[in-house]
């Protein structure tokens, strides 16, 4: 335990007396007053989310958190199973504590897993993620009545809107917070 | 990079249909500047600065208008009646969480012989005229568009959510004691206002206009600078904010025309820049002397059109309704 006066994202805060992971934050200037952060908290339990608006230098009681590397192994209907690569010990985490992560993971796939008093409680991708593109739909050049985007499909099974240019079979960029279409990778 | 033909062309529709609006309701377009030697003293907004180099070498600063207020006054002092104004405004810092791009579309617009209440009109009428339905589509919600809009004070939000009462805390300390008793955290809070806004933004902003637009009017002197006071000793100022969706929209009052009043609010917000370890800019002598021209009453209102169309165009991120927004020009 400790307090904090910089709220950002990634650290984990007691927020009603239960321990909350913050999944992003949120600039709010109320114009006529000064700077707030709205932050999103998920909570390390129950995978609930809520929006609290920190002042800047508020004191916030903080928790520890360890990170420690891990790879996504399998899942069944309720549970994820991971495999800590330092110990090679397996844990399994119910989909509620994961957020967007099941419609990104693949076997194999590395990631941060958080603990609390040694307890895995919730996983963290990184920002951005690479993925094969397993179908997409011809794009038509000039065709302004859809707009510039269309459907593809990448190897998770997961539907992302891409521009035009993008064809089966290339990798492509998404971020993992809004599993939006970041760019093309190299 | 993904550029939205699709919003793009709906962006440029709505935008002929304000200019339409307007015109119709007998005000004209007037451009101002967006360089400004002199830009607005709002003590928590920082306009960006840039150096004017002249052939004598005599540089002199200027900043990126905040917003055009000081310029719509003055025309209003010179006589002008029913002014709009569309142009680009610049808040230094202001990034991220969707709802904020550093430098954003602003729809100002004045009205003479008028007081607030009568832009809570104008904001009803130009927003279903833009959106041509009842109820539209945000954001997993349908909220209805027809008049009138929701309208309450802020003394009635703050009684409503929170049980407090505002005319029995005008003072820091017993404030402070009221919102450590109901276990607001007010760590960093510094002044009156912050622990305001620390209750406001958590308790009543995020429900306010879920179902139908709402005008929250009526708010603390102190947070309405260039603003009428109710009357003469009043608590209170003539200031409405709409909401729409949770979003905050449009800032409007009816003006202060008192250049002496004026003078000294402005004289509060100036100390307050210092205070708060920013550049105290000069007072508008110009601006405070047309005030004393304008022959009436007057009113006058800011509306972020990029948030407007967020809700209009069902659109979650500002970013989704920008070109190009600056986060990915920087990759923020």
């Amino acid at each position: 335990m400790g307090t904090t006066t910089s709220i950002k994202q990634g650290i984990a805060v007691i927020h009603k007396d239960q321990a909350w992971i913050i999944v992003s934050t949120q600039f709010v200037n109320p114009g006529k007053g000064s700077a707030f952060t709205r932050a999103k908290l998920k909570n390390l339990k129950t995978g609930q989310t809520n929006e609290v608006t920190y002042k800047s230098g508020e004191a916030v009681e903080t928790v520890d958190v360890q990170n420690r590397k891990c790879q996504y192994l399998y899942n069944d209907s309720t549970n994820y199973f991971f495999m800590e690569n330092d110990t090679f010990e397996q844990f399994s985490l119910e989909v509620e504590a994961l957020g967007n992560a099941p419609k990104l993971l693949k076997e194999g796939t590395e990631c941060y897993a958080m603990y609390i008093d040694n307890n895995p409680v919730s996983i963290q991708l990184p920002p951005k993620m690479d993925f094969l593109v397993t179908s997409a739909d011809p794009g038509v050049k000039g065709d302004s009545a859809t707009g510039a985007t269309k459907d593809c499909i990448i190897e998770t099974g997961l539907t992302v809107k891409v521009p035009l240019f993008v064809k089966e079979g290339d990798i492509i960029k998404i971020g993992t917070e809004d599993l939006a279409y970041v760019s093309k990778a190299n | 990079m993904i550029y939205n033909k699709e919003t793009a062309e709906l962006r440029s529709k709505l935008t002929q249909k304000i200019r339409d609006f307007f015109n119709k309701n007998d005000f004209i377009e007037v451009e101002t500047p967006i360089m400004t030697p002199i830009p607005g003293m709002e003590p928590h907004l920082t306009p960006f600065e840039t150096k004017f180099t002249p052939p004598d070498g005599k540089i002199q600063t200027l900043y990126l208008n905040t917003s055009p207020e000081l310029q719509m006054k003055k025309l209003l002092g010179a006589g002008f009646k029913n002014i709009y104004n569309l142009t680009k405004v610049f808040r230094n810092g202001e990034v991220g969480g969707g709802r904020h791009n550093p430098e954003f579309t602003m729809l100002e617009w004045y009205r003479t012989k008028a007081n607030y209440l009568d832009l809570m009109k104008d904001c009803e009428n130009l927003v279903i005229h833009l959106s041509g339905k009842k109820i539209i589509k945000y954001d997993h919600r349908e909220i209805n568009l027809e008049k009138p809009w929701d309208k309450k004070s802020i003394h009635e939000l703050f009684m409503q959510y929170c049980r407090i009462d505002l005319l029995k805390n005008k003072d820091l300390k017993t404030f402070s004691k009221t919102a450590k008793t109901r276990g607001t955290n007010i760590s960093g809070c510094k002044d009156w206002d912050d622990i305001f806004f620390k209750i406001f933004l958590n308790e009543i902003e995020p429900f306010l206009g879920m179902k139908k637009p709402i005008f929250v009017y009526d708010y603390p002197v102190s947070q309405a600078a260039l603003a009428k006071r109710k009357d003469k000793e009043s608590f209170w100022a003539e200031r409405f904010e709409l909401y729409i969706g949770g979003n905050e929209i449009a800032n409007a009052y009816s003006e202060l025309l008192d250049s002496g009043e004026q003078k000294e609010r402005l004289l509060e917000e100036q100390k307050l820049r210092k205070k708060l370890g920013k550049t105290a800019f000069d007072i508008d002598e110009e601006f405070l002397t047309s005030l004393e021209s304008i022959p009436t009453s007057a009113a006058g209102i800011a509306l972020g059109i990029d948030r407007l169309f967020m809700v209009l165009l069902n659109k979650n991120h500002i970013e989704d309704v920008l070109l190009f927004p600056l986060t990915n020009l920087l990759k923020i």
